[in-house]
């Protein structure tokens, strides 16, 4: 609902603001008022990052990261190891796994984990492209880092059957605990692998 | 007026889950208390939350809520059984999604079905078990009995009549087996084999177990999980999701 009395630029503006996630009326009135008061500079640079992120982001067309350039940085890193495939379920898990350091190989993003009630199927997620990309050849291990929930799990067992013919290496990430819990309130599931992938001291 | 306790105690199947703004996740539970709730896990999506693990999808767990102005809110859980193998694998994991889904569609909020949850755990025990597709089937036709769905099958639903021992048909709409007489007028259905109908019959009184227990010949179990899912689909007015899911995974196996 446009608001009573304002002026329709502005109106409009709060229309838009409030479509994002976890911003109320109140809220989108205040971000409107503010775009109109701070520097013209400023609401020209948020209109063209607006625009931008739609117009020059595109999928890389062989990890299916989130990329300015097809292929992707990652993709296109000649010092990566093609043979490596870490499997993630977001575009956003890319950038974690990165920040650890600890990975020089390709990623394969799914956008998205097997649902089956909710009706999320294989068909919905980068999946065929992930069975096309092994067939190809390149690779030996894939590596699936989707999130430990029912979900991901599922989604990790699904892709592992798929690729089980090609023959090639299918790994999954460790579970255990994580830094800074509490024992006490661990679950049975966590706490049994954890015990299971206990290390040397 | 006597105050309503704040809390209540409830042990339930976690049947899905929906994210709420940053960290929180909104849970379906099915208790035999209860029988179907909603409730808030607060910060259950953050990596030290305490409760998180005991209120994934797929487990069975001790819990305690608050009441709250609209949703009720999760102040304690704690697993009673993770189901671990069955998560382990693939098959068993997409036949008890399939019974999750079951559960959470014909069932209304708050109503307690305590034999139902009973049912429920008891087939996500003999999956766990490998036990496979017959315990689903048990549970379908279980479950539909105790919504009052059960389809007739000791005579002719319309007439009354006695069945020979023959093929018949089975109409979801009719409600049960249908005479050659009484056909013309039945509506849809399909023509049940009669291992078939000795199955349907066999599952009212056995238990899961001494059901999932008969070696049933692989066509005659496709026929069974056609004519069930038939029975299914026409008292939900549709088909679970699961079920593509279900087939996509066995597909698999037979490497197509």
């Amino acid at each position: 609902m446009p608001e009573a009395g304002a002026p329709e630029p502005i109106a409009r503006l709060i229309q838009e603001f409030s479509k994002l996630p976890g911003i109320g009326p109140k809220s989108a009135q205040r971000l409107a008022y503010h775009v109109l008061r701070a520097p013209e500079d400023d609401a020209r640079a948020l209109g063209q990052a607006l625009a931008d992120v739609k117009e020059r982001v595109v999928l890389c067309e062989s990890c299916f990261n989130i990329t300015v350039s097809d292929p992707c940085a990652l993709c296109d890193d000649e010092q990566r190891d093609r043979t490596l495939v870490c499997v993630v379920e977001q575009p956003l898990d890319v950038l974690v796994v990165e920040r650890t350091g600890g990975f020089r190989g390709l990623y394969h993003v799914l956008h998205g984990s097997l649902n089956p009630i909710d009706g999320v199927g294989p068909e919905q997620l980068r999946i065929q492209e992930l069975l096309r990309r092994v067939e190809a050849g390149a690779v030996a291990e894939v590596i699936m880092a989707t999130n430990p929930s029912l979900e991901g799990e599922a989604t990790s067992m699904y892709v592992q059957r798929l690729l089980q013919p090609l023959g090639v290496r299918v790994t999954r990430l460790a579970r255990g605990l994580p830094s800074g819990a509490d024992i006490e309130y661990m679950d049975d599931l966590t706490l049994s692998r954890a015990l299971e992938g206990r290390q040397e001291l | 007026m006597a105050a309503r306790p704040r809390v209540y105690r409830a042990e339930g199947v976690v049947l899905r889950r929906r994210n709420l703004g940053e960290a929180d996740s909104i849970l379906t539970v099915f208790s035999g208390s209860e029988g179907k709730f909603e409730a808030i896990a607060k910060g259950v999506r953050k990596a030290r939350s305490r409760m998180r693990g005991h209120l994934e999808p797929l487990t069975r767990s001790r819990v305690l809520v608050a009441h709250g102005r609209s949703l009720d809110v999760f102040t304690q859980a704690e697993t009673v059984d993770a189901y671990r193998r069955l998560r382990e694998d693939l098959d068993a994991s997409a036949e008890a999604l399939y019974c999750l889904e079951l559960v959470d569609r014909f069932t209304e909020e708050r109503e307690p079905l305590p034999e139902l949850y009973a049912l429920l755990v008891n087939a996500l025990e003999l999956l766990e078990g490998g036990k496979g597709a017959s315990v689903t089937r048990h549970f379908e036709l279980r479950l539909l009995a105790l919504l009052g769905y059960e389809p007739h099958i000791d005579g002719c639903v319309a007439c009354g009549d006695r069945l020979p021992e023959e093929e018949t048909l089975l109409s979801p709409s009719a409600g049960g087996l249908v005479c050659r007489e009484c056909r013309p007028e039945a509506g849809g259905g399909r023509i049940v084999s009669v291992p078939v109908i000795k199955l349907l019959r066999f599952a009212r009184r056995a238990t899961a177990a001494e059901f999932a227990a008969v070696g049933i010949p692989p066509e005659v179990q496709r026929e069974l999980r056609t004519a069930i899912a038939e029975l299914v689909r026409y008292h939900l007015d549709r088909d679970p999701n699961a079920r593509r899911f279900v087939e996509g995974v066995s597909a698999l196996d037979k490497g197509e």
